[in-house]
């Protein structure tokens, strides 16, 4: 029973933080004049033109509590403006540009989840040797690498002084006239999973080879982040008594480490994964732009930068009301991996 | 309590965070004889405005007269990563600052006083972590209008929320102590018993989160001025001059690294300031910690 | 004498930061078959490291300097030392000839698994053959039962099984039979080895008299009680038959009555099984019920032996006798020890225990006492 009362209380504590996600989006809005935030609420920039018509319709010169209902009905409906760099609605943009974000973070999310978790058990069951004393140094460096500078430090290298090996971009534009031709289905708009599905051995390279720097340049920062954690929660996990009492069986160290330790040190880095995704989509902001990687990222950055108001706060509402939820999922999978907030109940 | 030579010992022992101490040492001092290494040119007023001689796009190498080369616009790069360090200082010192003061605020009443005042803070904070960092770094910006300020500003609003819950996580284990209800039996009042009893024994993680954190945000404002987000052009900022640098990472066909001084000498600079804090507040932790430290 | 552990010079040493503290200095100790083997002391005079120099479990910056550890397993036959073995050698006696048993059962069992889990783990590490013919017996006789058309199309599948199990039972550590048991079809159906382990898991349940085994063995660690649980680690112990028990303070956190219980279990598999018990204790009367022989250690060193009713009732050691007159009885004056532990980093010259010592004469002060015997079974270590 202990088990479903946490999940009804996270439900419910759900509600309030989506209300204040959206009540800080609204103060933001607040900043702008009327007439900016006019392009909020249309679909169409032709309507623009009827600019007094908008105010009036919506209530923009209204007290405050009287705005906050009309655009959270807005926002309900779907409607989250016109994106001038889009040059389409806002909602209908997040969707267009969501597949190429997918794509970085489909292979970026597993290399650094495992990666992570690999390196920061060797680094803790050798603590204080050779391979410990690498990794960390490795680590803190990856840690304090600015992302953007490694992207265009990689480009320079593999993409200048490698005469075009690693490409910026999705695609090179033969590539993408065959991606774009009817022969080519796109089903799902993941270039590799489409090329896989449709048999085209060129695409796949291809998209690949554009994927290989943005992923990596992605994916050092968050590795030694997740190897950090990882490292300090072993070390506290072999430091433990059933670890005592396993050697004491007779186990060998392999087995004590990967088995008995680690399993328990995965439980905090379970929980600490929401911040991972978020630092995922900031990366992922930073990478796009300097690939020119036509995905979310890159439309954060065009929009942030061009002012494009609707844009950048319908993509801020986005990835907040997606991580609060994302939040929720990590800690519902945490009540059930951890026996003990599973099966709840007390000794006899 | 604070055993120098002990800590001498650690030292030797894990020669990383000396070079932490080292680093930031020589980040701290060119930032100070700033003035003195790269003099301002006469006549100019502001001396966060890297000089620049002439309009030329095209980037210069390394010379005598710029030892750094020049980027986009002829801008002096040796000037500006000098400069940069202190701007860098600069925004790192009054972020750190004024979220500490926030979070310490903010966590000490939702700390000490507990119920609904707790509650609510706390929700507001989920609500500002709800956001990556940087995104909602961006929004602020954008929503403010891009310079300097508005950066300082954002990182403030994104960065503030963790620090109030961390203190508040101290003052809820030092609460219930026993001297605590010591001085409320004296009858102290609340402000009183939180800023002379409760405050003095739960800040030093706090000021060891802080020295760690400057490093991030550096990287952060790095990242938003990179994005075109924060210092106007021409301004001494590191993130402002690899933005600069964009163009320029792939020379002309047959020398493709030609311009490789743009895009690698801020980026160092930055690299070696952040690995400095970090490595500096790995030392911290790892002196502070008494399970690590007594082996 | 047919001893089963015999410790000569054992000394070890932590090299720490502020300097090298002598944690177990020269120690000399036999405990015989089927023996239970006190071992007394107040906190921190290296009581549980002895125990974990046995094991060669000793945590760094910890090393064994010097010493030899003589194990007989096997009563006439050449016995071993432990200091000297392999690292594999080592583990393969580890949970089977010489068991360790902890003083918290919540830290010792690893929350995120079943007790069953746990159990079994240890059983088929040391006993896999058993655990191969046991489940081999199992499709014979599912094999022999067969009616009805599904035992026909399963009839194949159980044949490979038992073949399986039999080849695993005549070879456990065939390494191609490893292989193949990892590839993903073959593995399941080997699924036969963890339930025969888990029914043995519940037999060792049953032996430590916790109700309900088959229930229990499915629970984790956090659902179970004190008592309980340290029950469930006797049993984890035990589940190999080892030579050798060695407890560390196992009632020392858990109630007088569940004490009570545990103490008489204790008694009870000293009959039933046949190993020995290194029982280590800072509570004198639990070890006067439960052991036969008694040593009473003091900062490291070794400071009288004796059998139980010798140690009680003719303690010898100065030691000794402050110990046993500090214990509070009714109707007395409990009179302690004055003075402190000396600290391992600046032990006093000589005897250790001079400084407190009523008895104390020069000769204390400046040479070490070594052990003699006084009277034919009780060990000395004193000048007066």
């Amino acid at each position: 029973m202990e088990l479903r009362a946490y999940v009804v209380r996270r439900l419910l504590l759900l509600i309030p933080v989506l209300f204040g996600v959206t009540l800080l989006i609204f103060g933001l809005l607040q900043l702008f004049s009327p007439v900016q935030r006019a392009s909020l609420y249309i679909s169409d920039p032709k309507q623009l033109a009827n600019l007094d018509q908008i105010i009036e319709k919506y209530h923009l010169k209204d007290p405050i509590w009287k705005q906050y209902g009309t655009w959270l009905n807005q926002v309900l409906h779907g409607n989250l403006g016109w994106s001038k760099v889009a040059t389409m609605p806002v909602d209908n943009a997040i969707w267009h540009f969501l597949p190429s974000t997918l794509e970085i973070v489909l292979f970026a999310a597993p290399l650094i989840i495992l990666g992570g978790i690999y390196l920061g058990t060797k680094a803790a069951a050798n603590k204080d040797k050779g391979w410990d004393h690498v990794t960390r140094v490795g680590a803190i460096i990856g840690w304090s690498l600015p992302t953007f500078w490694l992207g265009l430090m990689l480009l320079m290298i593999f993409y200048g002084f490698f005469h075009g090996l690693l490409p910026p971009e999705r695609l090179s534009t033969s590539v993408q006239i065959t991606v774009d031709s009817p022969s080519f289905h796109q089903y799902t708009h993941l270039h590799t999973v489409d090329a896989v599905l449709n048999g085209n051995f060129r695409v796949l390279v291809d998209a690949l080879r554009h994927l290989v720097l943005p992923v990596i340049t992605i994916s050092v920062v968050n590795i030694a982040f997740i190897m950090r954690l990882m490292r300090s929660s072993m070390l506290e996990s072999l430091g433990k008594g059933y670890v005592l009492t396993a050697r004491a069986k007779g186990l060998d160290e392999n087995t004590v480490v990967n088995k008995h330790a680690r399993r328990n040190a995965l439980i905090p880095v379970l929980t600490i994964s929401g911040y991972l995704l978020a630092s995922l989509a900031s990366g992922v902001v930073i990478t796009e732009t300097i690939f020119n990687y036509r995905g979310l990222g890159w439309l954060a950055w065009q929009s942030a930068v061009r002012l494009d108001i609707p844009t950048v706060l319908g993509f801020a509402l986005f990835t907040g009301v997606l991580f609060v939820l994302t939040n929720l999922v990590v800690d519902l999978l945490y009540a059930r991996i951890d026996p003990r907030v599973r099966l709840g109940g007390q000794a006899k | 309590m604070i055993d120098f030579k002990f800590i001498w010992y650690q030292m030797r022992r894990n020669p990383v965070s000396l070079a932490g101490i080292v680093i930031v040492a020589i980040f701290a001092l060119v930032a100070i004889l700033a003035p003195v290494i790269a003099p301002t040119p006469a006549g100019q007023r502001d001396a966060y405005l890297i000089p620049r001689e002439g309009y030329s796009p095209v980037p210069q190498p390394p010379s005598w007269a710029h030892k750094f080369g020049t980027t986009q616009g002829q801008y002096d790069i040796y000037y500006g990563v000098i400069w940069g360090t202190r701007s860098a200082f600069k925004v790192g010192l009054a972020v750190i600052g004024s979220v500490l003061l926030l979070g310490i605020i903010l966590g000490s009443i939702a700390g000490y006083f507990g119920g609904i005042i707790d509650e609510i803070i706390m929700r507001v904070t989920d609500v500002f972590l709800a956001f990556p960092a940087l995104i909602l770094a961006m929004a602020v910006v954008a929503a403010l209008g891009p310079s300097l300020n508005s950066v300082l500003i954002a990182l403030i609003v994104v960065s503030w929320p963790a620090y109030a819950r961390l203190v508040r996580g101290d003052i809820l284990a030092i609460r219930e102590e026993d001297y605590v209800e010591a001085a409320r039996g004296v009858g102290a009042s609340h402000f009183r018993i939180i800023t002379r009893h409760i405050l003095p024994n739960s800040i030093y993680p706090v000021f060891i989160m802080a020295s760690l954190d400057i490093g991030a945000v550096v990287l952060s404002a790095a990242a938003l001025s990179f994005l075109g987000l924060g210092s106007p052009e021409g301004y001494a900022d590191w993130g402002q001059m690899i933005q600069f640098s964009r163009n320029w990472i792939v020379g002309p066909p047959g020398h493709p690294l030609a311009y490789w001084y743009t895009v690698t000498i801020p980026g160092l600079f930055i690299l070696f300031f952040v690995l400095g804090w970090n490595l500096l507040g790995d030392a911290f932790r790892d002196i502070l910690d008494p399970k690590l430290a007594k082996r | 004498m047919n001893d089963l552990l015999t410790i000569k010079g054992l000394t070890v040493r932590f090299h720490i930061y502020e300097g090298i503290a002598p944690a177990l200095q020269d120690l000399d100790l036999a405990i015989g078959q089927k023996e239970t083997f006190g071992l007394v002391g107040e906190t921190g005079c290296g009581k549980t490291l002895t125990a974990l120099a046995i094991l060669r479990l000793i945590p760094p910056p910890g090393k064994i300097e010097s010493g030899t550890i003589m194990f007989n397993a096997n009563g006439g036959s050449e016995p071993v030392d432990l200091l000297a073995l392999s690292e594999p050698d080592m583990r393969s006696l580890r949970g089977s000839r010489i068991s360790m048993i902890f003083q918290e059962p919540s830290a010792a069992l690893n929350p995120v698994f079943t007790i069953g889990d746990q159990i079994a783990e240890a059983i088929l590490l040391h006993r896999p053959e058993e655990v191969y013919q046991q489940a081999a017996d199992a499709v014979d006789q599912r094999l022999a039962n067969a009616a009805g058309p599904v035992s026909i199309l399963a009839r194949p599948v159980w044949s490979v099984e038992r073949r399986l199990y039999r080849q695993l039972a005549r070879n456990p550590e065939s390494v191609w039979l490893k292989f193949v048991g990892r590839v993903p079809l073959v593995r399941r159906l080997l699924w036969r080895i963890s339930v025969e382990a888990e029914k043995m898991a519940a037999e060792a349940l049953k032996d430590v008299e916790i109700p309900d085994a088959a229930r229990v063995v499915r629970q984790y660690p956090h659902q179970l009680s004190g008592g309980m649980k340290q029950r469930a680690v006797i049993a984890m112990a035990l589940a190999c038959c080892p030579k050798l028990l060695i407890a560390d303070e196992p009632t020392t956190s858990l109630d007088v009555t569940i004490e009570a219980q545990i103490l008489e279990l204790l008694r009870k598999l000293k009959v039933d099984t046949e190993a020995s018990i290194l029982y280590i204790t800072h509570d004198l009367a639990v070890a006067a019920q439960i052991c036969d022989r008694v040593g009473v250690m003091y900062s490291g060193t070794l400071c009288e032996v004796a059998t139980a009713e010798e140690m009680y009732g003719n303690p010898l050691h100065p030691y000794t006798k402050a110990l046993l007159a500090a214990v509070p009885k009714p109707g007395v004056e409990p009179s302690p020890i004055r003075g402190f532990i000396p600290d391992p980093l600046s032990l006093p010259p000589g005897c250790r225990f001079h400084p407190r010592c009523d008895y104390a004469t020069e000769m204390c002060s400046k040479e070490t006492p070594t052990m003699r015997e006084v009277t034919p079974g009780h060990l000395v270590a004193c000048h007066v």
